[in-house]
């Protein structure tokens, strides 16, 4: 008897040719969302991510095949992993089932007739089956905080597991309509058929056909629910990942752009297309909003939500006819305040599975509010301050290394004498009077190191990270074009600096070609390693490090501060969440100029104290002086005054090395 | 509605101030010079008018270093015409000033007719607000001062000035007038960088010469110092405690208790 499924008719008509009115009308619907989709992503700004085609394999392969980044949350790792890799199984056997039930004269058999493919779709089918209870029961019972709860992911879940199902009962009815009771390629199959042990030949023949049949129904149903749901990333993500940035994460500048950055994006088709990709991409896991600080002290923000909004408004405005369907994207989709929440501190772009830049997209938004001259008043000051004085602190910019006279000697000039170490010092290190005395600190250590350094006196300004994470394009570049003019009158081999936001853009937004910029802690490392700072009184006490945001998830550097730290002595315990997991402090991308909105739970400082003192630490070491400003402050308002103390790296560094 | 904005610079006290060899006035040789900030606000005021009932802003400020940054910032923020009057001193006294406004606004075609003329009502080498008077006398025109709101309509102004304790007048001015600006309706706008930058490319500067004023003599200078350190505040150190009866010995020893 014949177990071809297409050998039958339905409704009268042969079902090969069913099959074809299906396939046709399921491949066009998923044609024609693909193309209109597609179609979005041309009449967006242009961006060029054609380039490093080897390194965007290796990302390719790293990330859609072997996705680290979903094993960071284990519940869910693993299950992912299953049905991806069933996926890509069941999409090749289908496609093959497809041809070979489209066109029967093939003499081919179909994948669950041959063994090998059988014993694959049989073997995932339990393995996705498996995975698929692991995430209804984290859904159901389980579920983190931030992931998307919606009828949408149900639906999915249900289809693959119809999918699944259809699979291992197809397969037990065949064995039965084959005469058989069991098969080594199809073991799972096989127990499946001990269910129905009565079932006569030519009633398992029917069953295993009404299988393929629901199996292949479901999947095109699929194909055309697919590019209208979530499971969107599905197509999108790997696009996503491919294109993904291979830039240093802090350089916003786009490359290949056409358009002025600094008008920024307020409609849809003013995003790049990669920007607007991620949206497409978005799986609506939750893991940016877990680690948002801006999320988790209740500000307005939810980066998935933001990327969610993104993507609707993207896909609704620009599909409406002819001129968009009267939302206007700032305002009535996305709130001013969720712009202005967000620290830029890039916990979000380091977890996201799918490699989305969600910075950069709200740096666009902010860059349209700039111009439009909407911001809070607070941050128009520190921008006017910027402006004129070079800092945000309205001080003279003549009076920026006044902190130099209280030294007793003389720091060089950078610019009348050759120095091998340029010390751009940063605003907060030269202007606040709670640091000066680090800064001094600092001054002496590489002195009594014997490093050749100087700064630029008056001649530096603000190096412009901030503002242009503001959203100021114009006046980072004002600023930016200002520090180099002065650097180029200074002769020096490289750049140090204290300040993690300053050294960011410094080496990855400057264009400094040639010279090597390093954080103080990297210095510091360097002269112990090469033993021109010894320690000779030894620090004691445990102690605890914050990473910054800038230094570490940006720019990956997180040993040469703890290797320091223990060198001086101190007993370095860690924070649950440190290195690539640190807690930004709450102060970066000019939220340090901005207030608290109504609602602000827990501050992201007083969660990262709480979070040190919790360790029973006398220390909280910080290498950032924005961060000793935040801690210390927050150290007041979470009660833990004299409990804990925040150190600066170089005090424990000036202790120890101090001679007796 | 045409507006005529009149802005000058001040010296900038965020910058350490020296006193001149004279000992009568500021040292020139480090000073460095601000926009008036009331002037700024009647900027602002005359762009709130432009936005609401449209017209012409037109700018006209005494030369100074760094007063191109302030022109074209304006026209960037909406301003139609910046004219600077070159061949001066950037601080002058106000009698000068106003001099050297009221002649320049007579005598140069194109600034005239407009319907008001803003200007800040007092600046911090001006407290008492001489400037925007004697134009409005020398023009003619009725002036009002220590204004925070401003309503246009056909040849009347209706101005808003606020005294102390909260108390507003509301007043009528027959336009053309003189309207000297304690603060606009809203905070100064912020315009970006980026626009500022457009605004130097497509836009340029008008430039007049100075007419020839004589200096004026009516008010001089006799002296000008630093503020003397005279005594310091003292701390009470201690426990909340010692602190008290620090306090108590204090008040008791001047008589108090």
């Amino acid at each position: 008897m014949d177990l071809d499924p297409v050998r039958i008719s339905l409704m009268g008509l042969p079902a090969w040719a069913v099959l074809w009115v299906l396939t046709l009308g399921a491949f066009g619907v998923f044609g024609f969302r693909a193309w209109q989709l597609v179609g979005l992503l041309l009449k967006a700004r242009s961006e060029n991510r054609f380039d490093q085609l080897g390194a965007r394999v290796m990302r390719f392969v790293r990330h859609v095949l072997l996705q680290p980044r979903l094993f960071n949350e284990p519940s869910i790792g693993l299950a992912h992993f299953l049905i991806f890799w069933g996926f890509v199984v069941y999409v090749i056997c289908f496609n093959w089932s497809l041809v070979r039930g489209l066109l029967p004269v093939l003499p081919i058999p179909y994948p669950d007739e041959f063994g090998p493919s059988a014993f694959f779709l049989d073997v995932f089918a339990v393995a996705v089956l498996i995975s698929l209870g692991a995430a209804v029961v984290r859904r159901v019972f389980f579920p983190p905080a931030h992931l998307h709860l919606s009828w949408d992911a149900n639906l999915i879940l249900s289809l693959i597991g119809i999918l699944m199902l259809t699979t291992l009962f197809g397969g037990s009815f065949r064995l039965l309509g084959e005469g058989k009771t069991s098969s080594l390629w199809t073991p799972f199959s096989s127990l499946v058929a001990m269910v129905w042990p009565t079932m006569t030949s030519p009633d398992a023949h029917r069953w295993a056909k009404a299988m393929w049949w629901t199996h292949m129904i479901t999947v095109l149903f699929f194909l055309v629910y697919l590019p209208y749901s979530k499971h969107l990333h599905l197509l999108a993500s790997p696009f996503n990942v491919f294109f993904g940035n291979l830039r240093p994460a802090g350089d916003l500048s786009i490359a290949g752009g056409s358009e002025d950055l600094a008008a920024g994006s307020a409609k849809w088709n003013e995003f790049t297309w990669k920007q607007l990709l991620s949206g497409f991409s978005c799986a609506e896991c939750g893991r940016c909003d877990r680690a948002c600080p801006a999320t988790n002290s209740g500000f307005p923000l939810e980066p998935q939500q933001l990327v969610q909004k993104l993507k609707k408004h993207s896909i609704h405005a620009g599909l409406a006819k002819p001129n968009g369907n009267g939302e206007k994207l700032i305002g009535d989709v996305i709130t001013e305040a969720e712009i202005w929440s967000c620290t830029t501190c890039m916990s979000c772009i380091e977890r996201c599975a799918v490699l989305n830049e969600q910075i950069p997209i709200i740096v666009q938004l902010r860059r349209h509010l700039v111009s439009e001259g909407q911001m809070a008043k607070t941050v128009q000051d520190a921008l006017n301050n910027f402006n004129r004085y070079g800092n945000s602190f309205g001080k003279s910019d003549r009076m920026r290394a006044k902190w130099t006279q209280a030294l007793g000697w003389k720091v060089k000039d950078a610019r009348k004498e050759e120095v091998e170490y340029l010390w751009f010092v940063g605003d907060y290190a030269s202007f606040d009077p709670r640091l000066e005395e680090s800064t001094r600190k600092t001054a002496n250590v590489f002195k009594a190191a014997g490093m050749d350094f100087g700064i630029l006196y008056e001649g530096e300004r603000n190096a412009g990270n901030d503002v242009r994470r503001i959203g100021e394009e114009g006046l980072f570049e004002m600023l930016r074009d200002k520090n180099l003019q002065a650097m180029g009158k200074a002769k020096y081999k490289k750049i140090v600096t204290t300040d993690p936001h300053a050294f960011n853009t410094l080496k990855n937004e400057y264009g400094l070609e040639g010279v090597e910029v390093l954080h103080y802690s990297e210095v510091l490392d360097r002269l112990a390693t090469e033993g021109k700072l010894t320690f000779k009184n030894k620090v004691t006490g445990r102690i605890t490090y914050h990473d910054p945001c800038y230094l570490g998830r940006y720019n990956d550097i997180y040993e040469p501060a703890r290797r320091v730290l223990k060198a001086a002595g101190a007993e370095l315990v860690e924070m649950p969440r440190s290195f690539s997991r640190s807690y930004c402090c709450g102060a970066g991308g000019g939220r340090i100029w901005m207030e608290d909105v109504e609602g602000v739970k827990e501050r992201p400082a007083e969660s990262r104290v709480r979070e040190a003192a919790a360790l029973g630490v006398t220390t909280l070491v910080v290498a950032c002086p924005k961060d000793l400003v935040m801690f210390q402050d927050a150290l007041k308002t979470a009660g833990l005054e004299g409990k804990l103390v925040i150190k600066d790296v170089i005090d424990l560094v000036e202790e120890a090395t101090r001679q007796a | 509605m045409d507006i005529l904005v009149l802005m000058k610079v001040v010296p900038d006290v965020v910058e350490e101030l020296e006193v001149g060899s004279d000992g009568k006035s500021l040292d020139t040789s480090f000073l460095r010079t601000i926009i008036n900030e009331r002037d700024d606000h009647a900027l602002e005021q005359a762009l709130l008018l432009k936005d609401k009932h449209g017209g012409k802003v037109t700018l006209l400020t005494l030369d100074a270093p760094d007063i191109d940054d302030v022109l074209f910032t304006a026209l960037a923020k909406g301003a139609d015409r910046a004219v600077k009057i070159c061949g001066v001193e950037s601080v002058q006294s106000t009698q000068t000033a106003v001099k050297l406004f009221g002649e320049t606004i007579a005598k140069t075609p194109g600034l005239l007719p407009v319907d008001l003329i803003l200007t800040g009502v007092s600046a911090i080498d001006d407290l008492d607000g001489l400037m925007a008077a004697p134009i409005a006398q020398q023009l003619g025109w009725p002036y009002a001062g220590v204004v925070t709101q401003v309503a246009l309509a056909d040849k009347t102004a209706t101005v808003i000035k606020e005294f102390a304790g909260g108390v507003r007048g509301e007043y009528e001015v027959p336009t053309p007038a003189v309207l000297g600006i304690q603060a606009a309706e809203k905070p100064p706008r912020y315009v970006p960088v980026a626009k500022v930058r457009a605004a130097m490319k497509s836009q340029t500067i008008e430039s007049v010469d100075a007419p020839a004023v004589e200096a004026a003599t009516t008010v001089e200078v006799q002296q000008m110092a630093k503020p003397q350190v005279t005594g310091h505040a003292e701390m009470l150190e201690g426990s909340p405690e010692e602190v008290a009866d620090k306090i108590c010995e204090l008040l008791a020893k001047r008589g108090l208790l």
